[in-house]
């Protein structure tokens, strides 16, 4: 299980780079630790990039991977999502977050249901065995709810983490073998619940986090309507893999997705390529069966559609029609204009002349709130 | 405030007009100067692509003749001088597009507020070249030491002395291998000043770092390591009125020849 892949080293302890790489040297020699993945538990000291790097590098140097940190100071979790390392809070902390100190009823009935496998062994206390007997039926419902492994499946890898946590915690737990069991196991059990509670809470937490970036890219396109030029962005994450994913942010699905007056337009068919210096000027549609090389000029009354690589200038609905769209089976345009929103291909990719075998992924610009946004074309 | 509008012309192609223009200027505005560079190159434009600032470019010098905006919409701002702005060339149009006066009051327009004008010439001594001079105050003769490029800069002296604006003209040699000057294979700056006699503002080793730096948009003089980078910071401060002694070509190319060994001693290893 997880416990064989994962090593948690506690090294909250330790305040400086030099303690935390010299007990943890210490740690990874003592264990045999080739090709696990470490859970690096620090406390709230900041650690730059070159402090975590040489972490990491101890780390691989003894044949593990760094997978994920524990601290709750944000400049370090900062660092360590640069160096695409996972990060957590600690989770006294997670669940000080969600659930307060309270602890419910939900956590004795859920004590109960992971102890009930060997819960025979168990002396109880009078009303407490009253009130586990009284449950019983309710737990077993929920232990068939919790499918802890196909939950798993569903989580990303920081709940893994999270989870074999849990699982250390517990396979210590049973193998002490002691069958008296006092309070202090019902005060770990407890602790436990709130872990695996808090973990299903991730699941919650993660959702949360996703809506906030939502409503973040909403306030930036806002910010941003009023910039005369600006850099047009890929509405989609662009290293996504998985399809299903990014068919929700699909743009036929979404709302601002309003019916094309200019389809309605004659449409101009051009069967060469577009060089430099020359203009193309249409009152409708234009389709462009070729490349535009940079220094050419797209401008159309309606939409714009290359069936190449779109490195010009593209100017479409170019007499105010701003829900007019540009699509290229390769989209490079040093600039995109659409109605009266202008942008500019962004610095960091400011390549003039693109090579005809790169790979194409056909793109349409559309404007989403005054800024020109570039979609993925769906392929279905 | 009247700053000076300098031209750099060469007659000419590829000796390193728009390389020097875009260096110059670049150069200037790191000094602390204000400088607008006006590449008057229509329908050949480059000076944007040295620049960096292709894709920043919504309205050209044509748009601003033909009144479709205002001189101050058109400047674009260098993405790290503030101090720096380009005018640039429309890229869709040609150089009838502009005449000879309508550049001359651009050129006084830009003059009232910045210190330095830098009018990057195209080639040829046509339309274009008579544009280009004519705002101009002063001029930069680009050449290489090559018998075609200074038969050219010769003609286009000869054009300069009968225009009435240019008070002063100064040569820039541009190109220069030391290696070569050595072994008699090229003529040295010494004979390239003597047979045009003509003030020598600068002399520009060839060095590969240009090459690289026009690809990715970035102006050599930010790169502190390159020699032609210092050799254009040493042209910049001469127009500025400092006096620079001219850098040692020889020098640092028997450095760089030093480093080449070493190299090639430890490849050899």
């Amino acid at each position: 299980m997880y416990d064989n892949e994962f090593f948690v080293v506690d090294m909250a302890s330790c305040s400086s780079t030099g303690e935390v790489i010299n007990s943890l040297s210490l740690a990874l020699e003592t264990l045999d630790g080739l090709g696990k993945k470490i859970i690096l538990k620090l406390n709230d000291s900041y650690y730059n990039q070159s402090q975590m790097l040489s972490i990491q590098s101890l780390i691989t140097s003894y044949g593990c991977t760094l997978d994920t940190i524990e601290t709750t100071n944000e400049q370090t979790v900062k660092v360590a999502e640069n160096m695409n390392i996972l990060v957590q809070k600690p989770i006294e902390k997670r669940v000080e977050e969600k659930y307060g100190n309270e602890t419910g009823e939900n956590n004795f009935a859920y004590f109960s249901m992971t102890d009930s496998q060997n819960s025979d062994d168990i002396p109880l206390k009078e009303s407490d065995e009253l009130h586990f007997e009284a449950d019983l039926d309710e737990i077993k419902r929920q232990q068939d709810n919790i499918d802890i492994k196909s939950d798993l499946q569903n989580l990303g890898i920081d709940a893994k983490a999270d989870f074999s946590q849990i699982e250390a915690q517990t396979s210590v737990s049973y193998n002490s073998d002691d069958v008296s069991k006092t309070l202090d196991d019902y005060a770990k059990f407890n602790e436990m619940q709130r872990e695996t509670s808090s973990y299903n809470q991730n699941l919650q937490y993660s959702d949360e986090n996703s809506q906030s970036v939502d409503e973040q890219k909403i306030d930036e396109v806002e910010n941003a309507q009023k910039k005369s030029i600006g850099v047009y962005k890929k509405a989609y994450d662009e290293n996504l893999q998985n399809e299903q994913q990014w068919e929700e942010v699909d743009f036929y699905e979404t709302e601002t997705n309003e019916p094309i007056i200019s389809d309605t337009k004659n449409t101009t068919y051009i069967n060469q390529t577009l060089r430099s210096g020359q203009i193309l000027e249409a009152d409708g549609n234009v389709v462009i069966i070729g490349d535009c090389h940079p220094g050419s000029e797209i401008r159309a009354v309606g939409d714009i559609t290359v069936w190449g690589i779109l490195s010009g200038i593209a100017h479409a609905g170019y007499k105010g029609n701003n829900s007019a769209k540009v699509r290229a089976l390769k989209m490079n345009a040093i600039q995109i204009r659409i109605g009266d929103c202008y942008s500019r291909r962004p610095d960091d990719t400011n390549i003039p002349y693109i090579l005809k075998t790169s790979i194409f992924t056909p793109e349409e610009a559309r404007v989403v709130d005054g800024e020109v946004m570039l979609f993925k074309i769906n392929q279905n | 405030m009247t700053g000076s509008v300098i031209v750099i012309t060469s007659g000419k192609g590829g000796v390193g007009k728009t390389t020097t223009s875009a260096n110059i200027g670049t150069a200037l505005a790191n000094l602390g100067n204000k400088v607008v560079l006006i590449d008057t190159d229509i329908g050949l434009r480059n000076l944007d692509l040295l620049l960096g600032l292709e894709n920043r470019i919504v309205y050209t010098i044509v748009d601003v003749v033909e009144e479709r905006c205002k001189l101050k919409q058109a400047l674009v701002k260098d993405k790290k001088n503030p101090n720096l702005c380009l005018l640039a060339a429309a890229q869709t149009r040609d150089k009838s597009a502009l005449d000879a006066d309508q550049l001359k009051e651009i050129c006084t327009q830009l003059k009232e507020e910045f210190d330095y004008v830098l009018v990057d010439c195209p080639a040829g001594i046509e339309q274009g070249f008579q544009n280009a001079v004519a705002g101009a105050n002063e001029a930069i003769v680009v050449t290489t030491p090559e018998m075609s490029a200074i038969r050219d800069a010769d003609r286009i002296i000869g054009l300069l002395e009968s225009k009435e604006g240019v008070e002063r003209y100064r040569l820039l040699v541009n190109r220069v291998r030391p290696k070569l000057i050595k072994s008699n294979d090229m003529m040295g700056v010494d004979d390239v000043v003597d047979i045009l006699s003509c003030d020598l503002i600068g002399v520009i080793p060839e060095d590969m770092n240009i090459i690289t730096s026009t690809n990715k948009g970035e102006p050599v003089v930010n790169d502190e390591k390159s020699i032609a980078g210092r050799a254009y910071i040493n042209v910049a401060k001469r127009i500025t009125g400092e006096e620079v002694p001219l850098l040692d070509i020889e020098e640092t190319n028997n450095i760089i020849d030093k480093i080449k060994k070493f190299f090639s001693k430890k490849a050899q290893d």
